[in-house]
């Protein structure tokens, strides 16, 4: 319809410069339309005096518009073009050759499809203009002769990299356009910005031809799993799961963790929303890489049930990482604590407890000269523990290097600190001046007598409902009931305002009906903090049954959360420890001194053990403005389990060793996101140029895609006078001229 | 057959004589009731000094429970060592607690003396047992001899029956935790002052044991054939020897940290 009112396609009005060929200038016409319009207005005026005014108004418009036509026709409009040269030009058809494309549609599967609009008449037309190249794409580019050679097979789709390898390859070429059919199933999730800026700088255009139903009627997907990648053993965990539907509104599924075919943890999820975050919780079981499958089970009549398994890798650290705890007088909280902590297998707890104003007593030291001066008052002493509980002890007991220390030990060694209440703790003890108060997850009231021996009963807050640290029981509404029904706190502590940031995670009720926050925790530089303000939880402990476990469970998994994420000196990592269809990984190293300062000349190698008896050593490089951090890539080229092993040196000296595991799994990212991706093909084709084309208007392609800037063209000036929408429009001018001085009766 | 039967009687009888003597000799002087109440007695505080009412076993004549023996006096006159010693948060008063209720879980120490005596219904054994399990913690003291071991283990033993009492070895920490206990001798009564022997009963050989539990944790102290809840008591009196007030506050205090500790 387009060509046909406009005598040319939408690319040339595009991508065309409009231009006049009369000779004579624009004030001449405008002059004698405005000449010739007032003429007009003075002959209506005359001519047709019975009229109402808005008539003769009307009239007068029409004529006008009629005359202002015919000026513009008379100035010749026509629109300066540049157009591929016939027959000298390449054009590059690339075919998607991924799993994907294999999904059966009603008219077929989709590379089937594709093969027919090409056989039917696209290459034919293409080639009558141009050169056509013929390429097929999954992972990788490669020229085909055939289009029977695309079969929908390859295990990645990798749209971005295959048109940087085109550009690549025809960089001597006269590439004048590239033909893209695909259903737009990225597995890199997108085209990267370095590729779309590569094909504009050569005016490249990409075309784009989508296939396949842009959503699934009845379809169950999982999509981002958060895990932490590291844990200790026996730790608790919470994966929060992205469930993506189609259709199922309102049915219920189940969603499970597996391993090994074992089910960890399962629970009933009702699908929503077109996409819910659910939560799973399980034990992370014993040390060692663990490849966890997250599931929702098939329900009747889903279109693609490979979508509904996801695997990740969880690494349980063989650690068992060191607090120390010093408290500032005799308490019955610091036994209990140390009984509820005893039997974690993943913490090793120290204590130093101020028996008289002169003793020190020590549980739990690795040697009799630990600790033998007391409280660390070095950073290489105080930063080999992993977490800090601090008790009821006032704030100048500590030297000003000691504050420092406690203030860094969270902020650069990246290990958590945890206050607690007490009789000389918090603003009682002074703890409310810089710098120790920096640190802290609140501001602390300013005056003293904030700590009160009276009962307190505790609750919940939304967020500890949400949190681990929290979780005495499953499900989250038993858990809220059992925090309820916790015995009183023996004591409390006013803690003060939370900070911005920090997370109230329990509230106190005092006997007056205050509601204060019990427990607060925040993030604080590399690492973390927390306040728990009472020293009176040991209630939890001796005023329950026996077997009752609140008390151990919530000071194990508190100290836990206390000591999780506090690396060690050398600290490795990958963004993404499961490689779905993808070989590159990206090894990256932190290098700290025994005082957690970056070591910028540190020699940092990764030891990599893989499939087949593989076992290569690769070399990280130190990042350029990243003292201390270290990365390289390598690729994985067979599938299966790796392990890096990561050591730093200086020198001769080893500063440590850090384990990264990764996995790459092939067959899995084809069949996710297995819909039409029309938006990544529209936009790709709208950022370099081209267009995005259905199937069925594939005829009009080789025509359009003329208008290119790229390869060997030539500037051609398409006249537009003659277009049938300018006779169109003089010819309705005037009949609705003619209609209406008919029915005014002013003919 | 009738020859042990008398024997067995007649000490019996010798052995109840010298307790009733004891008890009426001093009795006057451990019950000031009359002296004042401290003005700090209500002071809420980390640690309390809990002493354990129980039911003792009856004999022909009446007299108030054993529980009660230097009751007040030694317990308050203990926790001011306790205060003047360590960083303790010590309240001055004691508190009486009994196990006929779930209150005694609020006070994870507590002090029984004479329990030679008692005599623990089968309900009180498994709040006790409950009580130490979940980490409350028990010293017993001031009982002497065999025939009063005897009858305090007929109580203990319904509390565990599956735990063997033990002999603390001097390396346990309990005698380490503040102050240094290797070298330790009989604390004896105040019947000291006119008898001049420092056993009471046949208890000649002091015996510092303990029930464990399985972790190694020490759930009941047990001070057999010595008094330290007297030396408490007569510690400032100036015929009572100080080596062995000082050796029952070290003790005393030592327990006291140990169970905080531990």
């Amino acid at each position: 319809m387009f060509e046909l009112l406009f005598k040319y396609p939408p690319a040339a009005f595009a991508k065309g410069q409009l231009v006049w060929l009369a000779p004579w200038p624009f004030a001449w016409a405008a002059a004698g339309l405005l000449l010739a319009a007032a003429l007009l207005a003075g002959q209506i005026g005359r001519r047709a005096q019975r009229l109402p005014r808005p008539r003769r108004l009307v009239l007068w418009l029409l004529q006008a518009a009629f005359l202002a036509l015919l000026l513009l026709v008379v100035r010749q409009p026509a629109l300066s073009v540049t157009t591929l040269k016939p027959r000298q030009n390449i054009v590059a058809v690339l075919l998607d050759d991924s799993r994907s494309m294999a999904v059966r549609e009603t008219e077929g599967r989709r590379i089937e499809q594709a093969r027919d609009v090409l056989r039917n008449g696209l290459l034919d037309s293409l080639a009558a203009r141009f050169q056509v190249r013929l390429y097929r794409f999954g992972d990788r580019l490669t020229r085909i002769e055939k289009l029977e050679e695309a079969a929908g097979q390859a295990q990645a789709t990798h749209i971005g990299e295959a048109l940087s390898a085109l550009a690549a390859e025809a960089a001597g070429l006269p590439l004048g356009a590239v033909v893209l059919l695909s259903d737009g199933a990225d597995t890199r999730g997108g085209v990267a910005r370095e590729v779309l800026e590569q094909l504009r700088a050569r005016r490249l255009p990409v075309h784009t031809l989508g296939f396949g139903r842009e959503r699934f009627e009845r379809d169950i997907e999982l999509g981002r799993i958060e895990l932490p990648a590291r844990a200790l053993p026996g730790d608790r965990l919470t994966a929060l799961v992205t469930v993506r539907k189609n259709g199922y509104r309102g049915a219920r599924a189940r969603l499970a963790v597996r391993e090994g075919g074992r089910t960890l943890a399962s629970r009933e999820i009702r699908l929503a929303a077109a996409e819910q975050t659910e939560w799973l919780t399980f034990a992370a079981g014993t040390a060692g890489a663990h490849r966890l499958e997250f599931v929702v089970e098939p329900l009747a009549g889903e279109e693609n049930a490979r979508n509904n398994a996801l695997a990740r890798l969880l690494q349980v650290e063989d650690l068992k990482p060191r607090l120390l705890y010093m408290e500032g007088e005799p308490r019955w909280e610091f036994k209990f604590i140390r009984r509820a902590v005893e039997d974690d297998p993943a913490l090793r707890l120290v204590t130093i407890l101020r028996t008289t104003e002169n003793k020190l007593y020590r549980q739990g030291i690795a040697d009799p000269k630990e600790l033998e001066q007391g409280f660390p008052a070095s950073a290489e002493e105080l930063f080999a523990f992993r977490g800090l509980i601090l008790g009821s002890v006032e704030s100048g007991y500590f030297s000003a290097a000691q504050q420092e220390l406690i203030r860094q030990f969270a902020d650069r060694r990246g290990g958590g600190v945890l206050w607690l209440g007490g009789r000389r703790a918090l603003a009682e003890g002074g703890w409310g001046r810089p710098p120790l108060a920096d640190p802290l997850p609140t501001v602390l009231p300013a005056g003293k007598q904030t700590f009160h021996r009276d009962r307190a009963r505790v609750r919940l807050s939304p967020a500890g409902g949400d949190s681990l640290i929290c979780r005495l029981e499953e499900p989250p509404e038993a858990n809220l009931e059992r925090w309820r029904r916790l015995p009183a706190l023996a004591d409390y502590q006013e803690a003060g305002e939370p900070k911005p940031g920090a997370v109230v995670l329990a509230e106190l009720e005092t006997p007056e009906g205050r509601r204060l926050p019990l427990l607060i925790t925040q993030n604080y530089g590399r690492g973390r903090t927390a306040l728990f303000a009472t020293g009176g939880s040991w209630r939890w402990q001796m005023l329950q049954e026996l077997a009752d476990q609140s008390h151990e469970i919530f000071w194990r998994q508190l100290l836990r959360w206390l000591v999780n994420g506090a690396p060690g000196q050398v600290s490795g990592s990958t963004p993404a420890p499961v490689l779905e269809d993808d070989s590159r990984v990206t090894l990256r190293a932190e290098v700290r001194d025994k005082a957690f300062l970056p070591l910028p000349d540190a020699r940092v190698e990764a030891r990599i053990l893989g499939p087949e008896g593989l076992s290569e050593t690769v070399e990280l490089r130190p990042q350029a403005g990243e003292p201390g951090l270290f990365q390289s890539e390598w690729t994985a080229a067979r599938p299966g389990a790796y392990s890096a092993e990561i050591a730093a040196r200086r020198g001769e000296q080893e500063i440590g060793r850090d384990l990264v595991l990764f996995r790459r799994e092939d067959g899995v990212a084809e069949d996710f996101r297995a819909e039409q991706n029309r938006e990544l093909l529209r936009t790709l084709a709208e950022q370099t140029g081209g267009r995005y084309w259905r199937p069925a208007e594939a005829a009009r392609l080789a025509r359009e895609i003329s208008y290119s800037e790229a390869g060997i063209g030539v500037r051609e000036t398409l006249e537009l006078w003659d277009m049938p929408f300018v006779f169109l429009l003089a010819l309705t001018l005037r009949a609705s001229e003619w209609l209406l001085r008919r029915k005014w009766g002013a003919v | 057959m009738m020859r042990p039967r008398i024997f067995t009687g007649a000490l019996l009888g010798i052995a109840l004589l010298a307790f009733q003597g004891r008890f009426r000799g001093f009795r006057g002087e451990v019950d000031n009731d009359d002296a004042p109440f401290p003005p700090d007695g209500n002071e809420k505080t980390e640690f309390v000094f809990a002493r354990l009412r129980y039911p003792s076993v009856r004999f022909a004549w009446g007299f108030r429970g054993n529980w009660a023996t230097d009751y007040w006096k030694a317990d308050r006159q203990f926790v001011q060592g306790v205060r003047r010693l360590t960083r303790i948060h010590v309240r001055s008063v004691e508190q009486v607690v009994d196990l006929d209720s779930d209150e005694i879980y609020n006070w994870p120490w507590i002090y029984a003396v004479e329990v030679g005596h008692w005599d623990l219904t089968d309900a009180q054994c498994r709040r006790l047992r409950d009580y130490l399990l979940r980490g409350g913690f028990l010293m017993v003291d001031d009982f002497h001899g065999t025939w009063e071991w005897e009858n305090f283990m007929a109580s203990l033993s319904r509390v565990f029956p599956d735990r063997p009492v033990v002999d603390l070895d001097s390396q346990d920490p309990i005698f380490h935790v503040l102050y240094d206990l290797d070298e330790r001798f009989q604390v004896p009564g105040i019947q000291y002052w006119y008898s001049g022997r420092l056993y009471e009963k046949d208890g000649i050989e002091p015996r510092w044991r303990a029930v464990y539990d399985d972790k190694g944790r020490v759930l009941v102290a047990i001070c057999h054939n010595m008094d330290l809840g007297d030396a408490w008591e007569w510690a400032d009196h100036p015929r009572y020897p100080e080596p062995y007030a000082s050796l029952a506050y070290r003790i005393g205090i030592n327990y006291i940290i140990y169970a905080m500790t531990h």
